[in-house]
């Protein structure tokens, strides 16, 4: 595939997912059960830290929910 | 006819909505913060937990993390977070079971012979340095800083300190929101640097164990970039989906790490340090949705990672939480499924000392292909204030994590019917208070 196939292929795709999102959400007041704090995606913040450090010593990945990093010595 | 009743019901509902708004801003302002101390902390938020965590039969960890929040006026927000990891117990140290007892050195030794650290593992049994410990103390801070209406910006650092690992990381990311901050975008980047002082310095990679060839410390460093679509689905479903990629470069290997070398008859020959390569570049993609309803909600959250060891992963957690009482307690079920294929340069032991074209080389089980399943389960309770306000949180968190290694290499001769890649089961137990 060309750059040029890739760029067209790039620019219809950004339009779609922006038409797209521009039709869904809520009003401001609507917002009363995405308020909640079990609806906040970093409303656990310390628990996730916790496991992220237990799964990033065990196992051969890490981050995609934030950054991945280091910041420990257990590979 | 039709439209006068709606009118008249659109009314009441008006009124009843503005007495009770009224109500709310006076019951507000009674409440207000009545002491100098309460108008100095009631911008402030604590976040703290006390976790325990326990393998069968190898490490324990201590691990006490404080987190506060100081949030402003202007919707800027400032934090510290402190954590500490006390660890010690037993670590496999990469090499196989035998059917002959194996003796090692501590990582500070100079000799299999005599050491006042070396160790003995028993015949069948996965070797495991018995002594293993360690200190970890890290600071982090973060702020959020509002540009404009529809624009924040966010920093971070990270500070981390242990015996033998100095680390320190920052970051930056730039959030726009549109279509009445029902979609946010973000991006942002990282960079970490950090330096490796192993205990009894670190050995030459590939070089015979028992020669203890040894040299000075070492250094890796890495970049990251995320790029973040947040997006309001409904009034009750919000949808996230990340992409990174980052790359690592430097000294990469674990400087405990050994592999077994044996004969074709399954018999112990020695063992040579691992050696990775040089870089990793990684990308993954992650999906997180959330679903409310009036007493529950759901979250499930998706992610695939692939490197350039070869390594891909699929994770999946999925966790509900159940609002009970008045709404002022929860419990919270967690599942996780993780898996993951085996790193090219794997392997559970080697032929030879030194096997022709070998560059790179590792035992370690965590690049091994593998599966392993967390349950988890958590109980919160909202502490009212003396005004009834909900003020703070108790909580109290359990998990269980067992891993299993995949598509293990039968082991020849001697090594029949030994357990070579034994599980891994880990018990986790937390405390957390919030205000």
């Amino acid at each position: 595939m060309n750059r040029r196939a890739l760029g067209l292929i790039l620019i219809v795709g950004a339009a779609v997912v922006a038409s797209g999102c521009a039709s869904l959400g809520v009003k401001p007041w609507q917002r009363d059960l995405l308020s909640r704090q079990d609806m906040q995606l970093s409303g656990n913040a310390v628990d996730d830290a916790i496991d992220d450090h237990l799964y990033f010593s065990k196992e051969a990945s890490s981050g995609g929910r934030s950054f991945a990093g280091g910041g420990c010595g257990c590979n | 006819m039709q439209l006068k009743r709606d009118e008249g019901g659109v009314r009441r509902r008006l009124i009843a909505a503005s007495c009770a708004l009224l109500s709310a801003s006076a019951g507000r302002a009674q409440e207000a913060p009545s002491t100098g101390m309460e108008r100095a902390l009631s911008d402030w938020s604590l976040d703290s937990a006390l976790a325990y965590y326990h393998e069968d039969g190898r490490v324990q960890v201590i691990e006490p993390v404080v987190s506060v929040t100081k949030a402003y006026g202007d919707g800027a927000s400032a934090g510290l977070n402190l954590t500490f990891d006390a660890l010690s117990g037993a670590s496999p140290n990469g090499a196989s079971p035998s059917r002959m007892p194996q003796t090692f050195a501590s990582p500070s030794g100079k000799s299999l012979t005599g050491g006042k650290h070396n160790y003995t593992t028993a015949p069948g049994d996965l070797p495991e340095d018995p002594h293993y410990s360690d200190l970890r103390a890290a600071l982090g801070a973060d702020w959020t800083l509002p540009l404009e209406r529809l624009l924040t910006a966010s920093f971070g650092a990270k500070l981390s300190y242990e015996d033998d690992f100095y680390s320190g990381s920052a970051n930056a990311s730039i959030a726009r929101d549109f279509n009445q901050k029902n979609t946010t975008v973000s991006f942002g980047a990282s960079y970490e640097a950090d330096s490796l002082h192993p205990i009894g310095g670190t050995p030459v990679p590939l070089s015979n164990y028992a020669l203890f060839e040894k040299t000075g410390n070492q250094n890796k460093d890495g970049a990251g970039l995320l790029l973040s679509l947040t997006q309001v689905m409904s009034r009750n479903w919000l949808s996230e989906v990340n992409f990174s990629l980052d790359r690592f470069t430097g000294y990469l290997n674990d400087p405990y790490k050994i592999i077994s070398v044996i004969d074709a008859s399954g018999d112990v020959r020695g063992y040579v340090y691992e050696n990775r390569p040089d870089s990793r570049t990684r990308k993954s993609v992650y999906l997180d949705n959330r679903v409310a309803w009036e007493r529950s909600s759901a979250g499930l959250s998706l992610r695939y990672m692939a490197d350039d060891w070869g390594v891909h992963s699929e994770t999946a957690q999925l966790h509900l939480q159940w609002w009970i009482g008045e709404r002022d307690k929860y419990v919270r079920p967690t599942l996780r499924w993780y898996r993951q294929t085996a790193a090219n340069f794997y392997t559970p032991w080697l032929l030879d000392f030194t096997a022709p074209g070998l560059s790179s080389a590792s035992s370690d089980s965590r690049l091994a292909a593998l599966q392993a399943l967390t349950y988890g389960l958590k109980y919160g309770i909202k502490l009212r204030d003396k005004l009834g306000r909900e003020s703070s949180e108790f909580n109290v968190r359990i998990e269980y994590y067992q891993q299993t290694q995949e598509n293990g290499i039968p082991g020849p001769g001697a090594l029949r019917g030994l357990d070579l890649y034994p599980d891994l089961k880990a018990i986790l137990v937390q405390i957390g208070f919030s205000y």
